[in-house]
């Protein structure tokens, strides 16, 4: 490593690792919002993300639409992807036992993901895929910003903002945080709790489905690489609290700069273990923050 | 006692392993391959499920321990180890290393701890692709070609054979009954006195144990170990699919799920050339959807009766212990009514900005018995839990016979002498009443032969009027029948102290007087202290010494349970008003 690491490079490995942390929190505040709701913990989020992203450069490459076409089609496909699986795969194992329903959660998920990865890999092929959009660069004393990257940045910001106003403002957003405190009181107020939850499920899709393809705007994705996204999620959900925003966003700034800075003095190889070593770190130093939630 | 029946299975296992172990001799290398996947995945299903499905933690990280296994195996060999000192090596390395990860892993439980355990993978992933100086990188490591098929199959033999053997004793074992407690409620087994951390990582040591040594055997076999083959996504949840779908928890159900899908696979394999890991997630998946207990505890198999003894449940083992007259178990003493047993000084517990118990001191001398009242939500339930520490204290202190309990593990309170019972019961569902009291007296800190708890806890049982029931399972039991349940679990840990929440609602009239009995005899004979929470003053009446009543968290009168009821504060709280008028006990 070059001994003196200077300033520009500092500040260039901040900014990268922020542009991709944003990413990541939108990611996670997917899956922290349905795991919040429906109580499943969602094994595939982030194989949903990659195929969607997968769907969306095919979609550009082959079809040649332009991106926010791609974008609506997208969306609306993982919507109502989301709503019919949750309410033919997982709706129906809410009848169960607590330690029976979490293992079906778990396989019904774990199957779906290997599904998923293994049928586009035949379809689309195994190789990385992006799509290349044409970019300016500002420099800004050395350090150089890719627009597009800016914009991808903001959109991720936008949709989060947008998630919690939805969340906290609009009636459908409080009968989703109604289900996510108690299931029971909700239902005796006469919400329709599966409906809300495949509401829920399906709205974590669809917003897999916008962060799938700003996601491969910026960086290449191959079918399998869905599940180490969801261990980062995870990690950032572990780090940043389920359902709060604020937590979500500034842990997945974390996550994205310390994997800069991991990739930068280590190497690049070990960036992907360092999600992976928050999870085991912050469960041996925090034992009480997955147990302050709900007892299993 | 089970040891024939035990000497049975074993010699029947031992006979099936050796005419496998003659398969080379007289069949094809496709067969011989054949069996040894077999054999494999039978290994690593049969000991994923004794922490899948014995202790009921879905890990998912089994096939990495079978790849580090092969990792550590391949290293030592390749680095001119005696190939018998490298598959000693594998297991025990692979044990210290997940005993480690063990720590932090088992803090979670549910989804949560299925997750991190498959984030595992992913990391032995990049940890064996990059450190080149070790494991060759992703290239993988090769193996000097030899003839040791044969030496390799029958070990892989021998080792299933070890393994079945051993998943037979440990469900018939204490550990294994402790074990399940664990499953069923983990919380209540360390009260009522399960050391609960330990246990776990012991089990899953093991189970990685088994797993590491099969993989140093077939990476031996292969010849040929990668990153991916070892820790790959897509093979890893295979082994974990069969015991699934066979039925976890069942001494057949691994095997049954292992053949059916090996087979599956050969003729997917010589049928179609893509889309084989979709194909296993599609049977995780369907497992997951459909079938909840694995294609043993489905419906039509339960219809066909020769097949019954695949469908057996882990308990059943003792029916002819039937009754034993005689008295519990317990020691006969006289109480010492100038010794204080348990005082609460100015106990405080607080959730968020909810102030449960207020400032409560209680002091209470040893055979006393005690009624806690008060209106619903006046904290009574509340204190039980901080005094079982079901609940930490945010003031105060509890001192049991003069030690504070504040740095106290919940079984070490339990083995300080104090046993409850919960207002909604909490037994272990899916064990025999059997079982649950011996649960309780095998927990204690010198625990008795494991056959004469089994025929203790039948006099436990009898005692709280369960002798008809004996060997039911919890799970088709009544809540009133729970109730009693939870009456003999909270005595079978000997305690010196008991608390009791609200056992007389729902109890007939007879019962409630049975039950009154039961509670003074306790007292004058075995020298018990006990608290008792109950709405039912006429129960209390008959037995309590005093009273003490609790008001929003606070202690608002306490003494002789007529005086309490003349008691102004005590009226209002309980009628709204002073009605000055009688109260009818």
């Amino acid at each position: 490593m070059n001994s003196s690491i200077d300033l520009v490079t500092v500040a260039q490995l901040l900014i990268n690792g922020t542009l991709l942390g944003g990413l990541y929190a939108l990611i996670a505040f997917g899956l922290s919002v349905v795991y919040g709701v429906a109580n499943i913990l969602n094994f595939a989020h982030g194989t949903m993300l990659a195929i969607a992203a997968i769907s969306g450069a095919v979609l550009y490459e082959k079809f040649g639409l332009p991106i926010p076409v791609i974008l609506i089609i997208l969306v609306s496909f993982g919507f109502v992807f989301g709503w019919i699986f949750y309410l033919t795969l997982l709706q129906p194992l809410e009848k169960r036992e607590p330690h029976q329903r979490t293992v079906g959660m778990v396989l019904v998920a774990v199957g779906a993901l290997i599904i998923m990865g293994d049928v586009t890999a035949v379809l689309a092929g195994a190789e990385q895929r992006v799509i290349r959009v044409s970019s300016t660069y500002f420099e800004i004393r050395g350090v150089i910003i890719s627009g597009t990257q800016i914009g991808i940045l903001v959109g991720a910001a936008v949709c989060m903002i947008a998630l919690h106003i939805f969340l906290t403002r609009s009636w459908t957003g409080s009968s989703i945080r109604a289900v996510a405190q108690n299931t029971i009181g909700a239902t005796i107020c006469g919400i329709d709790s599966a409906r809300t939850s495949a509401t829920t499920f399906a709205l974590g899709a669809g917003i897999v489905a916008v962060a799938g393809l700003m996601y491969i705007i910026s960086y290449p994705l191959n079918p399998y690489s869905g599940f180490p996204l969801t261990v980062k999620a995870f990690s950032i959900i572990l780090l940043g609290g389920i359902g709060n925003l604020t937590g979500t966003l500034l842990a997945g700034l974390a996550l994205g700069i310390g994997e800069a800075v991991v990739a930068f003095t280590i190497g690049p190889q070990w960036a992907a273990a360092v999600s992976i070593l928050i999870v085991l770190g912050c469960l041996l130093l925090f034992p009480g923050l997955t147990t302050s939630r709900r007892e299993a | 006692m089970n040891i024939p029946q035990n000497m049975i299975s074993f010699g029947v296992a031992a006979v099936v392993s050796v005419l496998i172990a003659c398969v080379p001799l007289f069949s094809s290398s496709y067969t011989v391959s054949l069996t040894m996947t077999l054999l494999l995945f039978f290994v690593l299903a049969q000991s994923w499920d004794w922490v899948g499905g014995e202790l009921g933690y879905v890990n998912l990280s089994h096939f990495a321990f079978y790849g580090l296994g092969a990792y550590v195996f391949s290293i030592a060999y390749s680095n001119d180890l005696h190939p018998a000192l490298s598959l000693f090596l594998a297991p025990i390395v692979t044990a210290l290393i997940v005993s480690v990860i063990s720590v932090p892993l088992f803090r979670l439980r549910g989804e949560y701890f299925a997750f991190a355990t498959l984030a595992l993978l992913p990391l032995f992933q990049i940890l064996a692709s990059n450190l080149k100086w070790l494991t060759k990188g992703s290239e993988g490591i090769i193996l000097p070609a030899e003839q040791i098929t044969e030496t390799a199959f029958i070990l892989m033999v021998a080792l299933a054979f070890v393994t079945f053997v051993a998943s037979t004793i440990l469900v018939r074992s204490p550990f294994g009954l402790l074990i399940r407690s664990i499953r069923d409620d983990e919380e209540v087994a360390e009260s009522i006195g399960v050391r609960i951390l330990p246990r776990k990582i012991i089990l899953m040591a093991l189970s990685a144990a088994i797993a590491a040594i099969a993989g140093g055997i077939h990476g031996w076999y292969l010849s040929f170990i990668d990153p991916t083959t070892m820790f790959g996504l897509d093979v890893a949840l295979v082994p974990i699919a069969m015991a699934l779908l066979g039925g976890s928890a069942l001494l057949w159900g691994p095997l049954v799920g292992v053949i059916v899908l090996v087979f599956m696979n050969q003729w997917l394999l010589t049928n179609i050339s893509i889309l084989h890991s979709a194909f296993y997630g599609l049977v995780i998946l369907l497992v997951g959807r459909f079938l909840p207990g694995g294609l043993l505890r489905s419906q039509l198999l339960g219809k066909v009766k020769p097949l019954g003894f695949l469908t057996k449940e882990h308990h059943e083992h003792i029916v002819s212990a039937g009754t034993t007259i005689g008295g519990l178990s317990l020691s006969k003493r006289e109480p010492d009514q100038d010794r204080v047993a348990l005082e609460c000084k100015n106990v405080t517990k607080r959730f968020g900005g909810n102030t449960a118990l207020k400032d409560v001191s209680i002091r209470i001398n040893e055979g006393e018995i005690v009624g806690l009242i008060g209106a619903n939500g006046s904290g009574k339930t509340t204190l039980f839990n901080c005094i079982s520490r079901i609940l930490d204290l945010s003031e105060g202190a509890i001192v049991v016979y003069g030690d504070d309990i504040a740095h106290l593990r919940r079984d070490q309170i339990a083995h300080a002498g104090i046993g409850r019972s919960y207002q909604i019961p909490r037994s272990f569902e899916r064990m025999t009443v059997r079982e649950n009291i011996t649960t309780a007296l095998m927990a204690s800190i010198s625990p008795p032969d494991y056959a004469n708890a089994k025929h203790e806890a039948a006099r436990f049982a009898q005692y709280v009027g369960l002798a008809d029931q004996v060997d039911v399972v919890v799970a088709s039991l009544s809540p009133q029948k729970r109730k009693l349940l939870e009456l003999a679990r909270a005595l079978a840990t000997s305690p010196k102290i008991l608390l009791v929440d609200e056992v007389a609602s729902g109890l007939t009239s007879n019962e409630i007087s049975e039950f009154v009995n039961h509670i003074r005899e306790l007292r004058d004979v075995y020298g018990l202290t006990i608290i008792w929470v109950e709405h039912i003053f006429s129960a209390l009446s008959q037995v309590v010494d005093r009273v003490v009543v609790l008001e929003q968290g606070s202690v608002i009168a306490d003494g002789p349970l007529a005086e309490v009821l003349e008691n102004e504060n005590v009226q209002r709280s309980y009628f709204g008003a002073a009605t000055g008028g009688e109260i009818e006990c």
